[in-house]
C-alpha cells in the first residue's frame, strides 16, 4: 500500500513568529481512499528536546472525523488559524530545547497512524553560551558591575 | 503468527518490536484480571463474615481481617485504575491527551491551582517572590533550602546511624572481651563506624555554619523580572564573620529529569552566571548585618523562567560567602523571569 500524503503548509514563509502573531496554515491529503481515513488531528504544540524525557503540550488541537466533514471525506484542503501565546519561546539550550510545530495526524483504518509535522520558531531567544568559571575579583573594594553573560 | 504475537519483545529507543495495540490489550487484561480477582475475593471475605454458613477458611478477625481487605481493596484499585489508565491511552495520540488536560486545566476552580499564570504557560506563578515585603525594597526573596532543613537531616542521619554502629561496636568489642572474637563482625563494624563519624563531622560543620554564619536576605524593587529591564537588589548578611569575599551572582540553570532503567535521574547545567556585585575583606560583628544596594540589569535576549513536568529552566540569586574559619557558603533565592515585551507591544 502507498503511503499517504500529507500536505502541510504555513502561509507565513518565515517561520519565525512573535508571541501573538496569528499562525495560519493549511492541510491537505492525498494518495489515500476517503474511506481509509478514520480521524485527522491538527495540533499547533511544543515538545522538548534533550537530555530529559520529553514535555508536550498542545495549545491549538481540532480532531476531524468523517461525520464532520462534507461526504464524509476529510481528504480536502482545510486551512486553521491560531494566536500563538506568549510562552514557551522556542528555546535551544545546553541540556532543554523547546520546539514549536504544527503537526498533522492521520488514523487509518487497522490502527495505522502516519503524521507529518512543520517546525516553526516562536520569539528570538538566542542559544545560550554554557558558562565557565566565574571570573577572579578584581579589586578589594565593593565593585557594582554590569552583568555579563558568559 | 510471530508478528501477531510474541512472549519476549525488545523495546529500540521509543519503538517496539510488536504491535502497540496487542500491548495495550495484553495490560487492559491484566489490570481487569486483578480488578477481577480483587473483587471477587474482597466480597468473598467482606460476605463470609456475615453469613453463618461460611467455611472457616473464609473467617478472619482482628488485624488479619484489615490486613486481607486492604490488600484485596489495593488489587481492587491498581486494577481498576489499570484499565482506565489503558482505555484511555488506546488510540488517543499524544496530542489528544494533552489537549484534554489543557481543557481540564482551563476550568476555572483548577486554573486557579495551575502553577503557571494563564497569559503565560509554562512559566512558573511567582506567589512565593511576592507575598513578603521587603524593609528596604519591595519583595523580599524566599530562599531555595532552608539551611535548618540540611541540619536537620544531618542530626537524623547521624543520630540513627550512630545508633546502629554504637550497637555494632558494643558487640564486636565484647566478644574481643571475652575471648571468642566475631572477626567478621569487627571488619564489618569498621567502615560503620568509619561513615558514623563522618556524619557526627557533618552535622558539627551544619551547625558550626548554622550558628555562626547568620541569615542571608535579598531584596527586589520589582517582580518578576523582565529581561533587559532594571532593579535594585538589596542583599544583607548577619553573623560574626571576618568576610574574604561577599558576592552576589544572577544564575540560569536548565535542570532535566529523565528515567535511567528504574531510576529518575536530574541533571543541572548552569548556563548563565554573572556577577550583580563583590565585597572583599571586611568584617561583620554580631547586631550590625552586612547590608548593600546595587542595581541589577538584566541581560537582554534571554530565556525566560520554564517549567513543564521533567524539564525546566530557574533563574536565581545566589549569594557566595567566603569567611575565615568557615567552610565557603552559597545561598540561593528563586526568581521568575518572564518572557521579554515584544516590539509589537506584545505580550
Amino acid at each position: 500500500m502507498i503511503e499517504p500524503l500529507i500536505s502541510l503548509t504555513l502561509r507565513d514563509p518565515r517561520r519565525i513568529f512573535q508571541p501573538g502573531d496569528e499562525l495560519e496554515c493549511e492541510f491537505q491529503i492525498d494518495a489515500v481512499p476517503a474511506e481509509e481515513i478514520q480521524a485527522i488531528e491538527a495540533s499547533v504544540l511544543w515538545y522538548t528536546e534533550g537530555k530529559g524525557d520529553e514535555d508536550l503540550a498542545v495549545h491549538y488541537f481540532e480532531r476531524r472525523v468523517p461525520n464532520d466533514a462534507e461526504n464524509g471525506d476529510l481528504r480536502p484542503l482545510r486551512r486553521f488559524r491560531t494566536p500563538l501565546p506568549n510562552s514557551p519561546l522556542s528555546y535551544d539550550g545546553a541540556i532543554v530545547k523547546i520546539r514549536w510545530c504544527v503537526r498533522v495526524r492521520l488514523f487509518l483504518r487497522r490502527g495505522k497512524e502516519v503524521f507529518y509535522e512543520q517546525t516553526f520558531q516562536l520569539g528570538a531567544v538566542p542559544a545560550p553560551v554554557v558558562a565557565p568559571e566565574p571570573p577572579a575579583a578584581e579589586s578589594d573594594v565593593s565593585a557594582d558591575s554590569e552583568p555579563s553573560a558568559m | 503468527m510471530a508478528r501477531l504475537f510474541r512472549l519476549w519483545e525488545k523495546k529500540r529507543g521509543v519503538r517496539r518490536t510488536g504491535s502497540k495495540l496487542l500491548g495495550s490489550v495484553g495490560e487492559a487484561l491484566f489490570f481487569a484480571a486483578l480488578f477481577v480477582l480483587g473483587a471477587i475475593s474482597l466480597a468473598a471475605v467482606i460476605t463470609s463474615q456475615f453469613v453463618r454458613e461460611a467455611p472457616d477458611e473464609l473467617r478472619f478477625s482482628g488485624w488479619a481481617l484489615w490486613l486481607l481487605i486492604l490488600v484485596l481493596g489495593s488489587f481492587l484499585l491498581i486494577g481498576g485504575g489499570g484499565v482506565i489508565y489503558t482505555v484511555l491511552h488506546v488510540g488517543a495520540s499524544a496530542e489528544r491527551r494533552s489537549a484534554l488536560v489543557k481543557r481540564a486545566g482551563n476550568i476555572e476552580l483548577l486554573s486557579a491551582t495551575s502553577f503557571s499564570p494563564k497569559d503565560y504557560p509554562n512559566v512558573p506563578r511567582d506567589t512565593n517572590q511576592t507575598d513578603s515585603p521587603g524593609i528596604t525594597l519591595a519583595y523580599r526573596l524566599p530562599i531555595a533550602q532552608s539551611p535548618l532543613w540540611k541540619l536537620i537531616a544531618a542530626a537524623v542521619f547521624s543520630l540513627v546511624w550512630n545508633a546502629i554502629s554504637s550497637v555494632l561496636l558494643v558487640v564486636a568489642i565484647e566478644s574481643h572481651v571475652l575471648g571468642n572474637p566475631e572477626w567478621f563482625l569487627t571488619i564489618f563494624v569498621v567502615p560503620f563506624v568509619t561513615v558514623g563519624a563522618w556524619a557526627i563531622y557533618y552535622f558539627v560543620k551544619q551547625v558550626a555554619v548554622h550558628a555562626g554564619i547568620g541569615p542571608t536576605s535579598v531584596e527586589v524593587s520589582d517582580h518578576p523580572l523582565r529581561p533587559g529591564d532594571r532593579y535594585s537588589i538589596f542583599v544583607s548578611q548577619a553573623g560574626r564573620l571576618s568576610v574574604k569575599r561577599l558576592e552576589l551572582l544572577l544564575v540560569c540553570e536548565e535542570e532535566a529529569t529523565y528515567h535511567q532503567g528504574t531510576d529518575l535521574r536530574t541533571e543541572v547545567r548552569r548556563v548563565h552566571e554573572s556577577r550583580v556585585f563583590c565585597r572583599e575583606d571586611f568584617e561583620i560583628n554580631p547586631g550590625i548585618p552586612f547590608e548593600h544596594e546595587c542595581d541589577l540589569r538584566m541581560p537582554e535576549n534571554v530565556m525566560h523562567s520554564f517549567q513543564s513536568h521533567y524539564n525546566r529552566v530557574q533563574w536565581k540569586l545566589v549569594v557566595k560567602g567566603e569567611a575565615d574559619g568557615w567552610p565557603t557558603y552559597e545561598r540561593s533565592f528563586p526568581v521568575v523571569v518572564y518572557p521579554a515585551a515584544c516590539s509589537n507591544g506584545r505580550p
